[in-house]
């Protein structure tokens, strides 16, 4: 095109760039390290450690709430009018997918504050002296706490999901619309909860730890690592046959420079590929070597990010 | 009720961006972004090349995406069938330039609100007039009128020639047309 138009810019431009990217991840990370906690908080190996509150259980708490804080700041901050965020929270549009997730975290995000106090109460009375009314009144409502939970594990689920949602709706972007992202992004951020809570378990929380549930967890995560391989074939095989624009978008994605690689390198190398090489050798048979299970989750973190950055951007920058 | 339609026959247009500039008069759009442009698209192999001229601008559909996936309805519709935004209640997440098909929309760097083509409502339209852009076309390329009034020059149109209108497998429903061109803009 000879441009006698003016600019193009607007056409171009990448309207959601690294803080969108970083606030799916976070948030993927919050709703996951979250059900991972819960899980293993409902089938807890009792008969081996000397708290029940295990490493990885306190890890999932405090990761949540601080994740989804620091995500939402962001989502905050690349608004082009921050200061009008509030509109989001008193004026609702149903059948916005961006309403639904406004709706879902104005629910979770407190509970998962609620959530780590109950799990730290006793790090609370020791410390945090002035919030201890807030624990006791909790411990008064001890049965309904155990309800919280089950709740808070369906919200974490809806948290992750709508995420995935929430790029699906854009019908303009072949990369993002389709049902498989959502899945894509729940597994995944399953997957990155079990990283991040054993990473955290085993560097902060060692007094606490317990083997059984960190084998359980690495055994958990090498299937949901499996899953992903799968889901990620689904979705570009089913790009690749609706052809037309996902054709060429399809196309255009793994002809790219830069996104290419960082598929090939970034998500399927280093976040998939790599623990699974890991579990079947160095942590062969379940063994316990701390410094490969470390290893281990940083990969699976750093290609879980990576999968966030490549699908926003390549999707957004190969479109037909 | 009137339901506003606009028609860009592709075969009268001559490429000189009138439109563009009017526009960017009469609503004040800052340097850099634009809520029309005409796209010039060369096609053929020498010496039988054909140039087209495209509008790029909101297509006004029926059902926008734009303005359902808006979370706080600063998008909105108006019975007339046009899109518009209520800048107050817009948070500039930029879902809605995601959401449309059309690329139509933009970040006004002023308001920090997003924008895009009225088809001049608030400023002109509802006040008995024509669009700007409208009004200047130097060769009468642009139509624009109530499709219930059987006597508006938009339906005259709409009988005679074939209109198309753009991306139609999505169902959105555009209100704006294009008649394709089949001969202008030539080079000889
Ligand atoms: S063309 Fe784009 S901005 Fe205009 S109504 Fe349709 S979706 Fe909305
Ligand atoms: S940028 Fe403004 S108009 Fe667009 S979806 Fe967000 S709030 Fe609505
Ligand atoms: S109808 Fe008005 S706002 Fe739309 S392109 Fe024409 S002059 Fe611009």
């Amino acid at each position: 095109m000879n441009n006698m138009a003016g600019s193009l810019m607007q056409y171009n431009e990448i309207y959601w760039p690294w803080p969108i990217a970083l606030y799916l991840f976070l948030a993927g990370l919050s709703a996951g390290c979250l059900m991972v906690s819960l899980i293993v908080k409902f089938n807890r190996f009792t008969h081996n450690t000397n708290s029940i509150w295990d490493a990885t259980i306190k890890a999932g708490a405090l990761i949540s709430p601080l994740a989804i804080s620091l995500g939402l700041l962001l989502l905050i901050i690349d608004l082009g009018k921050p200061l009008t965020f509030y509109l989001l929270l008193i004026k609702y549009n149903f059948t916005s997918v961006m309403t639904l997730g406004v709706l879902f975290l104005l629910v979770y995000t407190p509970l998962a504050f609620l959530y780590a106090l109950i799990i730290f109460e006793r790090e609370i009375g020791l410390y945090f002296r002035f919030l201890i009314p807030i624990t006791n009144s909790i411990r008064k409502m001890a049965n309904f706490a155990k309800m919280i939970e089950y709740v808070l594990f369906f919200l974490a689920l809806c948290v992750g999901a709508y995420t995935g949602f929430l790029l699906s709706a854009i019908s303009k972007i072949p990369l993002w619309n389709t049902p498989i992202l959502p899945l894509l992004f729940v597994v995944s951020a399953f997957s990155c909860g079990i990283a991040a809570n054993i990473l955290v378990g085993i560097l902060f929380f060692k007094a606490h730890l317990n083997k059984e549930n960190i084998k359980y967890l690495l055994v958990l995560d090498l299937r949901a690592i499996m899953l992903e391989i799968p889901i990620l074939l689904l979705l570009f095989v089913g790009m690749y046959y609706s052809g037309g624009e996902s054709l060429i978008s399809l196309k255009a994605i793994f002809s790219h420079e830069f996104y290419s690689k960082l598929f090939w390198f970034g998500v399927l190398g280093t976040g998939l590929i790599l623990p699974i090489l890991i579990a079947l050798t160095a942590l062969k048979n379940h063994a316990y070597k701390p410094a490969f299970i470390i290893i281990n989750s940083l990969a699976v973190l750093v290609g879980v990010v990576m999968l966030r950055f490549f699908i926003v951007y390549a999707g957004q920058v190969c479109i037909s | 009720m009137k339901k506003f339609v606009m028609i860009h026959d592709e075969n009268l247009c001559i490429g000189c961006e009138a439109c563009s500039v009017a526009c960017k008069n009469e609503n004040q759009i800052p340097s850099g972004v634009f809520r029309v442009q005409v796209h010039a698209k060369m096609k053929g192999v020498f010496p039988n090349l054909q140039t087209d001229f495209t509008r790029a601008s909101c297509v006004m559909c029926e059902d926008s995406p734009c303005v359902s996936v808006c979370p706080t309805g600063a998008s909105f519709k108006l019975a007339n069938g046009i899109t518009l935004i209520d800048e107050n209640l817009c948070v500039s997440c930029k879902y809605c330039i995601l959401a449309c098909p059309y690329n139509a929309r933009f970040l006004n760097p002023i308001t920090k609100a997003i924008d895009k083509c009225t088809f001049c409502y608030p400023n002109r339209v509802s006040d008995g007039l024509t669009p700007a852009c409208v009004s200047v076309c130097p060769t009468d390329a642009l139509i624009f009128g109530d499709i219930n009034d059987n006597n508006s020059e938009v339906n005259k149109v709409l009988a005679s020639k074939s209109v198309e209108y753009p991306k139609a497998h999505l169902g959105t429903k555009p209100k704006l047309g294009f008649i394709k061109n089949t001969k202008g803009g030539r080079y000889e």
